[in-house]
């Protein structure tokens, strides 16, 4: 008798595992992919779209051959939130830094308007929770490099007000108060001012944004920040060793203090070889960058049309190597592995980087959520990555922003 | 008979009452109980210069300059429009930062008070602010030299609470000429017209205080909502380019507008401008003074400023002006645009303050001489605040309706 339920059970599970089988075929997985990936919040940290709205030119309404990102693309791609990056040149500083930055804001501010039956402005986790139910998309701005503050923290509460929710410490050059990851270090890390602007960011629920940063930097806002930081586009430097990714070391102690990874999808932070390739050309590539600034002025987009341009040329000549969309998968699972799926996320630098093949634009977003699925994650684990991880760490900032200002 | 003869008496009786409730300040029980049952707006106060050096404290009673949240509930002062002020001089991307600044202390200002001050931003909430029994600070731009002629930065300071902005300042900006500089623009450039356009659009009110006449005409007919003067007074009674003339009243009334009278003794008294014209050695002297005493602390040279008129005052150097003069520009005002576009805009800590109008604490003789001198209890209401709050609401309307048809 005690054969009958175990030959029972065997059968069962083998006709149980059959089904499974026959199931999760390849179309069954899309589809239960694609339920999963268009009724979560996806969230990407950092796009640099604004710089294409500065020429006057582009449309967010429509769908465009040109960039990553457009509204279009978005509704096709999924993606439902968005932080916009407010970005200029870390040699601009002082009032005219604080202009530019203005104007940036002005700008994105302005394209939510124009677009309010698809776009809305969130400032929080719960407006864009609210932004989603009512099947919009939600805006959010974040301004990349401390030096658009002008040296001045009043600029913070200014940014904050405006609308604006994390700030890079740096960017690619230090600025007066923080080092950044790919310049000369000059203040060994953060400066006491950079701590209490850090503070402020704190008591004004801006979020504190480590990517760019020299490690130092990292260590000292992670020392002193009361909210977990995020890294808003970053990528794993144990896959490709750049020092725009981080250390295993460092995402470890980030995610102990509860923060997140943004995902970077720049080819050459996804690929140590395109990296190393990329490097040995960078004569040629830094001349050719001086001579796409000569052409292009300030045009911003100009120049990166232009580097995309010599980098698909670089690359179909066989001196760069091709780069898969899948090494962004293998960055998230090397996360996963590392510290758990609580503190991965996306943060794709759309319109501001070179796409790897196969994730050409934001409408190929879901692709990532069928290839975490294929690899056994959890649907539950695969909507923190999505989004998930980065509205919790929003959460903890206004929950903090409140405690601290009604502390004082 | 009989019944004029009781009428008669119950009048009587009623003065007399109402004379034995006089208390020192020579306010009336009526006159209080109306002044502190109103919605008292004033549309321009030059304190934020003080909060820049970081030792002011608005909290605490001072006895210098004339806005304190003490004197503000003594005085019922319920909503304040705080000035962003920098010279004309200063333009370009320093302006826009300046500005910032000054805009970054009054929201601290209110941060650090959230008992006693609420930001507002619209008529709506400045009565929410007074059911909390709170004082609403509002905030306003004096000069559009801080645009740094950028519709950009314009949508930022509203984005940031700016109600009003006043299109010039003493000089000329790059779009709009001012009645104390020569004309350069001929009022009101193209680019000035789209700055007034999309103020209406924002909801951010016209202020037309110190633009020339020319300018003044240009916008109100470009203005889709109603101006205001947020602090000038009257040219007829006292000749100053900064007044307005009574056509200039009456356009601006016409078209739903508000004249906030300014209690600047230069602008309410003939007899002491012509007495400052007569004698330029004595603002040479008086300035001379400030910059001794203050060097460049642009909060401390109003204050002194202020101080040093009234001792030149007293020295018998400058004539001596009554707070009645401020009675006597809003009873003209009203009698040539009518009673509903007239009101309040002191240039406290901006100016040189007349005889009994010393600070906010004195505000009650306003509503006590307009009662006295026959104003319904409504109208003086009206020119206390009701006034402005009518026209904020009526920008508001526009507002939405340009929104709606974008």
């Amino acid at each position: 008798m005690r054969r009958l339920p175990a030959f029972l059970c065997v059968c069962v599970c083998l006709c149980s595992g059959l089904f499974l089988a026959i199931g999760s075929s390849a179309d069954d997985l899309a589809e239960r992919a694609r339920k999963l990936h268009f009724s979560s919040i996806v969230l990407d940290t950092h796009a640099d779209t604004p710089q294409r709205m500065l020429t006057g030119k582009f449309d967010l309404g429509k769908r465009d051959t040109d960039g990553h990102v457009d509204i279009p693309r978005m509704r096709e791609g999924g993606l439902n939130a968005q932080f916009f990056s407010i970005f200029i040149s870390g040699k601009i500083l002082g009032p005219a830094a604080i202009q530019q930055a203005l104007d940036q804001i002005d700008i994105v501010r302005q394209n939510v308007r124009q677009h309010s039956k698809d776009l809305t402005l969130a400032t929080t986790a719960e407006e864009i929770r609210q932004a989603h139910a009512e099947g919009k998309i939600a805006i959010l701005m974040g301004i990349e490099g401390g030096h658009m503050i002008g040296n001045d923290i009043r600029m913070v509460r200014i940014y904050s007000a405006l609308g604006v929710r994390y700030m890079t410490l740096a960017h690619f050059y230090n600025d007066e108060w923080a080092d950044s990851s790919t310049d000369k270090p000059a203040h060994n890390g953060l400066t006491d001012f950079g701590k209490d602007v850090v503070r402020e960011m704190n008591r004004q629920g801006m979020l504190v944004d480590i990517s760019h940063v020299s490690d130092k930097t990292f260590y000292d806002a992670l020392e002193v920040s009361k909210v977990p930081p995020i890294a808003s586009h970053s990528s794993v430097r144990a896959i490709s060793n750049h020092p725009r990714n981080m250390s295993d070391d460092m995402i470890k102690a980030l995610a102990a203090k509860g923060g997140v990874i943004q995902i970077n999808y720049e080819r050459n932070y996804l690929s140590e070889e395109y990296r190393k390739a990329f490097a040995e050309l960078a004569g040629d590539v830094s001349r050719m960058e001086e001579k796409f600034k000569k052409e292009c002025g300030d045009d911003n987009e100009c120049i990166g049309k232009a580097e995309i341009k010599l980098e698909k040329e670089l690359t179909d000549a066989g001196k760069l190597p091709h780069v898969s969309w899948e090494k962004i998968i293998e960055h998230i699972d090397h996360v996963v592995k590392l510290v758990g799926p609580d503190h991965v996320g996306l943060g794709s630098d759309f319109d501001g980087a070179d796409m790897p093949d196969g994730l050409e634009d934001c409408s190929k977003l879901p692709k990532i959520t069928e290839a975490l699925l294929r690899k056994g994650y959890s649907e539950t684990d695969i909507r923190k990555i999505l989004g998930g991880n980065i509205l919790r760490v929003m959460e903890q900032s206004e929950k903090m922003s409140r405690e601290l200002q009604a502390a004082q | 008979m009989v019944r004029a003869i009781l009428c008669m008496g119950a009048c009587v009786a009623s003065a007399v009452l109402v004379a034995g409730a006089m208390k020192a300040d020579g306010i009336s029980e009526k006159a209080r109980k109306l002044h502190f049952s109103s919605i008292v707006v004033d549309t321009h106060d030059d304190t934020t210069q003080r909060f820049l050096d970081g030792k002011f404290d608005l909290g605490a009673r001072s006895s210098a300059g004339s806005i304190d949240i003490p004197r503000m509930r003594e005085g019922n002062l319920g909503a304040i429009f705080f000035s962003i002020w920098i010279p004309s001089k200063v333009t370009g991307p320093e302006a826009v930062d300046k500005a910032l600044v000054q805009i970054d202390a009054v929201r601290e200002q209110v941060r650090r008070h959230p008992n006693e001050l609420f930001l507002a931003t619209t008529a709506g909430e400045i009565r929410e602010a007074r059911k909390q029994g709170k004082i609403a600070a509002l905030i306003g731009v004096e000069g559009g030299h801080m645009i740094n002629s950028d519709l950009g930065v314009l949508r930022s300071f509203a984005g940031l609470g700016v109600r009003y902005m006043t299109l010039t300042h003493s000089g000329n900006d790059e779009w709009a000429d001012s009645s104390t500089d020569k004309p350069a623009h001929n009022g009101l450039t193209d680019f000035g017209k789209s700055v007034v356009r999309e103020m209406n659009r924002l909801g951010v009110m016209v202020d037309i205080s110190h633009v020339s006449d020319k300018t003044f005409y240009d916008v109100l007919e470009i203005s889709k909502a109603p101006l205001i003067a947020s602090h000038s007074s009257c040219r007829a009674i006292c000749d100053a380019p900064r007044n307005m003339t009574d056509q200039m009243m009456k356009d601006l009334a016409a078209k739903g507008g508000v004249i906030q009278v300014n209690y600047h003794v230069g602008f309410l008294s003939q007899e002491f401008r012509d007495a400052e014209k007569a004698n330029p050695e004595l603002n040479k002297a008086i300035a001379a003074e400030v910059m001794k005493r203050c060097g460049d602390n642009e909060g401390c040279q109003l204050i002194e400023g202020d101080r040093i008129t009234r001792e030149y005052v007293e020295q018998g150097k400058l004539p001596r002006v009554d707070f009645s003069k401020i009675i006597e520009h809003i009873d003209h005002a009203v009698k040539i645009a009518g009673v509903d576009h007239v009101g309040l805009g002191s240039d406290f800590d901006g100016a040189n303050m007349p005889y009994g109008m010393e600070d906010a604490t004195k505000l009650p003789v306003i509503t006590e001489a307009l009662l006295k001198k026959g104003y319904s209890e409504g109208d003086v209401k009206k020119i206390l605040g009701e006034n402005t709050l009518r026209v904020m609401t009526e920008v508001e309307r526009v507002s939405r309706e340009l929104n709606a048809h974008n």
